[in-house]
């Protein structure tokens, strides 16, 4: 009964480990290059062109939480930041409260720092372009 | 790139929409006031039932005489109109603006059936132009300024729709749609495009004037 238990014990930790690791998307930074978020389901316009490294490179953004940020009461933490976590666990696409809501959180974080440094797009089809490959490049121009 | 889109989207998009406002409330007022002046019958048998049972027979297609000896026409109209109006204000990317701005936002036309509206504006605008040059009866009392007015109304259609596909120039043609619609905004007061305005009034009036005087119907 004893080694019945441990073996079922054995099955269920190892069927977990599968379930988890499977469901984790085996992502790094070097891979995005667009805003894809899977919460939104079908967009009505393709996903926000966005080659992470090249962006941080030329925006010179070293720390993490100037996008993966966290909120505690309203207050931008400082010292904290979010990478590990998806955007739409915060903000939710429908709902927004207390966040904004996702398609809302994205274009307020992308276009306020692309209106205050005055470089990068902020208009619809510069980030949402339907020849993927020929805009992005413009998009990377930094236009 | 980022001055010349925050200005037309900004400061004067706000002119726009100031004088488009103004100017409607202006032309409403002057109207009332010269009517009183000159007209003072008018609200003497002013009635609002038989003003909105006449505006009730014309707002339907096909439930009024003329609309029926003109079926093409009557077609084209309606679906120009309805599109004209339904089309900028639910479209997507015109909502987001109103959200990103002022935090407020309604429900949105799926993109394609707004692409296609689009296309029905442009299209009656095409039937109206070929109507003005072609037909006696409208080519009679057609002025240069009728064009103009058509071209101020095809303009932002034919800009959005270009900007809409991206196709070439994508931002040359999205400054010039947002210039083209302040335009047509500040335009609706003060030229003929001011039926937008007034067309209510009009028919209300024959309405009453048929209905409470004449004991006719007017449709």
């Amino acid at each position: 009964m004893k080694r019945l238990r441990i073996g079922l014990l054995i099955g269920m930790t190892a069927l977990a480990w599968v379930m988890v690791s499977s469901s984790i998307p085996a992502y790094s930074q070097e891979d995005i290059t667009s805003l894809k978020d899977e919460a939104f389901g079908k967009g009505q316009r393709p996903p926000a062109v966005f080659v992470h490294e090249a962006h941080n490179e030329k925006a010179e953004i070293e720390d993490c939480n100037v996008c993966h940020h966290v909120y505690k009461n309203g207050e931008k933490v400082e010292d904290e930041s979010s990478e590990d976590s998806r955007c739409s666990d915060c903000h939710n696409v429908k709902k927004g409260y207390p966040t904004r809501p996702l398609m809302k959180a994205y274009h307020d974080l992308c276009k306020s720092c692309h209106q205050t440094k005055k470089v990068g797009p902020i208009t619809c089809g510069e980030c949402h372009p339907r020849k993927a490959a020929s805009s992005a490049h413009e998009a990377e121009e930094g236009h | 790139m980022h001055g010349l889109y925050n200005f037309v989207r900004g400061p004067l998009a706000w002119v726009a929409f100031i004088l488009f406002v103004g100017g409607t409330l202006y032309r409403l007022i002057a109207m009332l006031v010269i009517a009183r002046k000159k007209d003072n019958v008018v609200f003497d048998y002013f009635s609002l039932f038989y003003g909105l049972r006449s505006i009730f027979h014309w707002i339907i297609p096909f439930a009024n005489r003329n609309s029926r000896q003109r079926p093409i026409f009557t077609i084209v109209t309606f679906a120009f109109h309805i599109c004209l109006l339904a089309a900028p204000i639910l479209l997507l990317a015109h909502v987001l603006l109103w959200d990103e701005s002022f935090g407020i936002s309604w429900w949105t036309l799926p993109e394609g059936v707004a692409d296609i509206m689009t296309l029905i504006v442009i299209g009656g605008c095409i039937y109206f132009l070929w109507r003005r040059l072609t037909q006696p009866e409208v080519k009679f009392v057609t002025f240069a300024s009728d064009f103009v007015i058509l071209a101020i109304v095809a303009a932002p259609f034919i800009t959005g729709f270009l900007a809409y596909h991206q196709w070439l120039g994508y931002k040359f043609w999205l400054i010039l749609h947002i210039l083209a619609g302040e335009v047509m905004l500040v335009a609706i007061p003060f030229t003929r495009l001011a039926h937008m305005i007034y067309s209510p009034f009009t028919r209300a009036y024959m309405g009453s004037e048929f209905g409470s005087v004449r004991h006719a119907r007017d449709w």
